[in-house]
């Protein structure tokens, strides 16, 4: 299922989320993050789009991976975070 | 004797050698080929720059951008769409082992957009820095702009806008929701100024530049001197024109 959603990071940019999710077993089949944030360096919002397919988009697990490739990919974000971008991602499922 | 800069004024340009020189600059400087440099140009034909991470079709009325003429370009750097029009836009390439730079991206915006201030100053403007990557006058935005680094070099370029039309603007950017979008313009008009409407006259792009320099050089205590593009810079513009700027793949990429 195609969805989408736009919000607002508190304190920070305007988060453009593009997910195509499985309904059937709540995870992502792909996704697109967009929007007009810093994330250091660049390339890195690719690697964050491939490593969330097929994760499941249960808030508590979806943050946890989120945090976690942020940690290993070296990830530093200005204007996003690992909860906006969770909160992004699931605006898309209402 | 105070450090010297490079100062290079490439005048009006399309969007993708814009953008192709910043990187072809960016490159030399991290092999050490060319000193610190600051750059400021302008866009012809006009252009809207959108951030690395945006989507072009979410963002840009492309049918609207061909029937007025506007270019665009997706930057490598973060942030938001900008239409550059009748604007000083500038770029400062620098070691990210240079003293006067701070490791902390943050702190280096902060630095760097004091440049800018102390520029606007010079012109009688009083500005401040507003976090994360504008500067406000009289509450309102007056500057934005973007840092990427990349190859242990910084890269922040970024707009001065001398005059804006927002109405034009907002012909060329799509808006989230199109039916406030009557009262996102209105709001954007309070949330926006202009070196012209601040200073209630008309200014040319050379007082701006020539105030903006000095502005630079009181911040980094530095002189900037008048300089060229490289042989290899031009080069290697071109290839990243070729490349990249000037490719659908890269500009439709998001």
């Amino acid at each position: 299922m195609q969805t989408r959603s736009i919000y607002k990071v508190p304190n920070g940019k305007l988060l453009k989320i593009f997910l195509n999710y499985n309904k059937n077993n709540n995870s992502i089949n792909s996704i697109k993050i967009t929007g007009d944030f810093f994330a250091y360096p660049e390339e890195s919002i690719e690697i964050m789009e491939n490593k969330l397919k097929n994760i499941s988009l249960n808030k508590e697990q979806l943050l946890k991976k989120i945090q976690s490739i942020i940690e290993e990919d070296n990830i530093q974000f200005i204007g996003l975070n690992a909860e906006g971008l969770t909160e992004g991602i699931l605006m898309c499922k209402i | 004797m105070k450090e010297q800069w490079r100062f290079l004024q490439t005048g009006f340009k399309t969007a993708a050698t814009n953008m192709a020189i910043d990187r072809a600059v960016l490159m030399a400087n991290s092999e050490g080929k060319v000193p610190p440099t600051v750059r400021f140009f302008a866009w012809k034909p006009p252009a809207i720059s959108i951030g690395y991470f945006q989507s072009l079709n979410d963002e840009v009325d492309l049918a609207n951008c061909k029937k007025f003429g506007v270019d665009y370009v997706r930057r490598i750097t973060g942030g938001g769409a900008v239409f550059h029009e009748n604007e000083l836009t500038y770029s400062i390439i620098l070691p990210e082992s240079h003293p006067q730079i701070s490791k902390n991206i943050m702190e280096s915006y902060g630095r760097i957009c004091g440049a800018l201030v102390k520029g606007l100053k010079q012109l009688g403007i009083e500005s401040r820095y507003a976090p994360i990557n504008d500067i406000i006058a009289d509450n309102r935005k007056i500057s934005g702009s973007a840092q990427t680094r990349k190859l242990r070099t910084v890269l922040q370029h970024g707009t001065i806008i001398i005059d804006v039309d927002v109405d034009k603007m907002f012909s060329l950017l799509k808006v989230p929701n199109e039916k406030i979008k009557d009262k996102l313009i209105a709001d954007v008009k309070q949330r926006v100024t202009s070196i012209k409407h601040i200073l209630g006259k008309e200014i040319s792009f050379s007082e701006v530049a020539k105030a903006i320099k000095t502005g630079f050089e009181e911040e980094f205590n530095i002189k900037l001197t008048k300089g060229e593009l490289t042989e290899e810079e031009l080069a290697l513009s071109k290839k990243f024109e070729k490349e990249f700027f000037g490719t659908k793949v890269w500009n439709h990429r998001r």
